[in-house]
């Protein structure tokens, strides 16, 4: 088995005018995602970012404050998942609660030297 | 990681909880910007929880409401220069009290009160309701009430200018006013739970949430004894009789079933009994109300075994009574249906014949759906067929025309 990185682009919730109860349907969403993951033991651990970023590049080290909302594409968080190949951790990304509402969900295998 | 499931509708009810307390703090003048915050509560809760969940998403919640309300203090006076108006500087211990459980349901009922309010549209009454008290969002007011997105938000702007503009306050009526008031609670209270009862239109789900809302509002009237009526019990004891049927009423795939052809076994007994308690309770005060002959009516109907045994006589001495105190074609033409149940269709003819079907617009498809029963009781199967074609050519919902036509279907066998 293998560790991959599954990590989730794009979504924030802020703006889109989810009501109370579809907020929580979403909740709910991701927690039968999780038990899902849970019970066929592939999870091994996982956080939420908070909204706020900041950006640090060039030569200059520029900084730059920004919400989220004002990105067009960021981490929202991300989980390490244990799974045979990028196939199988593929399959375990149909999963993710936020297609439907433009979210991507990006598999990544974690890089591991040996000796 | 936690299992901690969380309760249905947590968010909702949370919401009309946490906009009722911060307005408490704030003043109805600052509603849009408690509603705001509000909202965004729940995304950063959302945000968070999808990979941790707290071990107590209430007490999470109440926190973030805290700490919002805080925030808000904050910003409040930092715009200062807008005149933002904030009734009172509440310190830190008095905001916390404001979190207590009874004074939680006191902040609610004050909404309440507000959404309920005489200067108010009542056509804006009930979407600022659905909006502040239960929580619903401008797209679930729009489907429930069957109206476009559009008119809904301008109902909900023109209700918060009319709170701001008649500077309304944010209270319980004292005891002079009260009474006026309550009944005023009641009346909006009645048109949420018919949107939902009585609506064909929608779905199954936004009935049962629609009728739940009402179920859960006038419990909190009632919870208040000095809220307490006869008309209070009286309006609890209909919604929960006719809730017991909800589910049979209308089948998933949108079929409509007539009170004959429900599955009695089914009906939601927890519900029956509670609304015979309350019944009893309406009764323990004075005066009766057209709330109560209805909620009688209702539970003559589900405490009946079977539809053959329904006691039809007392079914009518009570709409007579209902009739009696509030005139309505509507009940002149629910006296016709039992009296053809009664086996006296000249009767209900009688009484059908003093009607005016034009006067009815939308619902005269009703009056030719009873004429139709009256014809069949009399074997004149080519005079019902016609008025029951009148009855499909003037209704406009899918389900009731499926229905009609059904019945055209097996009379013309």
């Amino acid at each position: 088995m293998k560790d991959f990185m599954l990590i989730f682009l794009g979504t924030n919730y802020f703006d889109m005018g989810l009501s109370p109860e579809e907020l929580q349907n979403k909740l709910n969403s991701w927690f039968e995602w999780q038990q899902k993951m849970e019970e066929e033991g592939v999870v091994k651990g996982g956080h939420a970012l908070k909204p706020e970023v900041r950006h640090i590049t060039g030569k200059k080290r520029t900084v730059t404050d920004m919400a989220s909302a004002e990105l067009k594409e960021v981490v929202g968080g991300y989980y390490i998942v244990s799974a045979r190949d990028l196939e199988h951790a593929s399959e375990i990304a149909q999963g993710y609660p936020d297609y439907d509402i433009g979210g991507t969900c990006e598999v990544r295998e974690i890089m591991v030297y040996n000796q | 990681m936690n299992k901690t499931k969380i309760v249905d509708h947590l968010f909702r009810h949370q919401y009309g909880k946490m906009v009722a307390i911060l307005t408490r703090i704030f003043g109805l003048s600052n509603l849009e910007l408690v509603e705001d915050a509000v909202q965004d509560t729940f995304i950063k809760a959302v945000e968070q929880w999808k990979i941790n969940m707290p071990e107590n998403p209430e007490a999470w919640l109440t926190k973030a409401a805290k700490n919002r309300a805080i925030d808000l203090l904050r910003k409040i006076k930092a715009d200062e220069s807008r005149h933002l108006n904030v009734t009172t500087p509440i310190a830190a211990i008095a905001m916390n009290n404001l979190f207590l459980d009874n004074e939680i349901e006191d902040s609610q009922l004050r909404m309440i009160f507000t959404a309920c309010h005489p200067v108010l549209n009542p056509k804006d009454q009930i979407a600022f309701a659905l909006k502040t008290v239960a929580g619903f969002s401008l797209k679930e007011i729009a489907a429930a009430l069957l109206l476009k997105d559009e008119t809904v938000k301008k109902r909900l702007s023109r209700a918060r200018k009319t709170i701001k503009d008649q500077s309304i306050s944010f209270a319980i009526p004292d005891q002079k006013n009260a009474a006026e008031r309550i009944d005023k609670v009641h009346e909006v209270l009645y048109l949420i739970f018919n949107e939902g009862f009585h609506s064909t239109k929608t779905s199954l789900l936004i009935q049962k949430e629609l009728c739940g809302e009402a179920i859960r509002l006038i419990s909190l009237i009632l919870k208040r004894e000095s809220l307490r009526t006869g008309e209070g019990y009286a309006l609890f004891a209909l919604f929960c009789l006719h809730s017991s049927r909800l589910e049979t009423k209308l089948l998933d795939d949108g079929t409509l079933v007539d009170l004959k052809n429900q599955d009695r076994s089914i009906w939601h007994k927890p519900l029956i009994n509670l609304g015979n308690n309350a019944l009893q309770e309406a009764m323990k005060y004075k005066g009766l109300s057209s709330f109560h002959f209805e909620a009688a009516i209702a539970a003559e109907h589900t405490n009946a075994e079977t539809f053959e045994s329904t006691d039809w006589r007392r079914i009518l001495k009570f709409h007579q009574l209902l009739h009696d105190k509030h005139p309505t074609d509507y009940s002149i033409m629910n006296q016709a249906i039992v009296l053809i149940q009664l086996d006296k269709p000249e009767e209900a003819k009688k009484l059908l014949d003093g009607i005016q079907p034009e006067a009815l617009e939308k619902r005269a498809y009703l009056y030719y759906g009873i004429l139709a029963e009256y014809y069949i009781k009399m074997e004149q199967k080519e005079n019902a067929i016609n008025a029951l074609l009148t009855s499909f050519n003037k209704v406009t919902n899918l389900a009731e025309k499926k229905y009609i036509e059904n019945k055209i279907a097996l009379l013309s066998q």
